[in-house]
């Protein structure tokens, strides 16, 4: 596999790994919503994901339209229209 | 609303194409204990319940609809090569001629998918049995694919989304706990 394109890989897959402590510990708060513990370690994932989020897509473009292309992305030909598409990765 | 993030939920690589475990999977697109039934019967559930069970209604829809796109990604890796020839003899044959390479809502035997697999039944705890009921049948549902599925890389995935369901399951239950609580408490006072 070419070397640029692991790289990329492998930062979206730590993304995912973050994103999905969120999205676990949203649903646990949502009926444990006393539980200061996993309140705190939801707010920390949280952080986390959107700094792993904020190093992705100022390397490789926006994953959504709340975030803004950087000049690099567009310049190195970041459209949103363009591929791969989540099933074609 | 919802913004579309360009990326799953949890990363499908297949090893093979195999369009006989697509139509299996099918099951978990167009069935009715699928991943459309989940995310249509919660995101409609939302509006009605107790302010303390809405989040995770909320929250459990939006994360089906993710699982809907991992299994389409499935569905679409393991049919986009397969010749006429190979979905006729999966037993895609009528799949194909209705719909070509194009995924549909449908289980794993062609019947279309139906409003009437889910319910809304205006009775907070009986929607939630029910929502606890799916993710079971969701449950068994993905034991009985990785079962007859010989795909490493896939049967990963599978092994995923099985685990969501018993997370699902679990705060569902979670939920109706709280509402009894609540119910019991204005019994008293």
């Amino acid at each position: 596999m070419n070397p640029a394109f692991q790289e990329e890989r492998e930062l979206m897959l730590q993304l995912q790994e973050a994103d999905f402590v969120v999205v676990e510990l949203t649903l646990y708060t949502d009926t444990h919503p006393n539980d200061q513990d996993a309140l705190n370690q939801w707010r920390e994932a949280i952080k986390r994901a959107s700094a792993i989020r904020r190093q992705y897509e100022s390397r490789y473009g926006p994953l959504s339209l709340h975030s803004i292309p950087t000049e690099q992305a567009i310049e190195a030909g970041w459209r949103w229209n363009q591929p791969p598409w989540p099933w074609q990765r | 609303m919802w913004v579309y993030e360009k990326k799953l939920l949890y990363p499908v690589k297949v090893d093979t194409c195999n369009p006989k475990l697509a139509k299996y999977l099918m099951e978990q697109y167009g069935g009715a204990d699928g991943e459309l039934a989940a995310a249509l019967r919660y995101m409609n559930q939302r509006y009605t319940v107790p302010d303390k069970v809405i989040g995770v209604l909320n929250d459990i829809a939006t994360e089906e609809f993710s699982h809907l796109e991992m299994i389409a990604t499935m569905i679409y890796k393991l049919t986009k090569d397969a010749t006429p020839e190979q979905l006729v003899e999966a037993g895609l044959g009528a799949h194909f001629v209705n719909h070509g390479h194009d995924l549909f809502y449908e289980n794993a035997g062609n019947v279309p998918f139906t409003a009437t697999y889910i319910q809304a039944k205006g009775d907070p705890i009986a929607d939630l049995y029910e929502d606890i009921a799916a993710e079971e049948k969701a449950r068994a549902t993905y034991q009985w694919i990785i079962d007859v599925s010989d795909d490493t890389s896939l049967n990963d995935a599978l092994r995923f989304l099985r685990e969501r369901e018993n997370v699902h399951s679990l705060r569902f239950r979670e939920s109706v706990e709280i509402l009894k609580e609540e119910r019991d408490r204005k019994k008293f006072f």
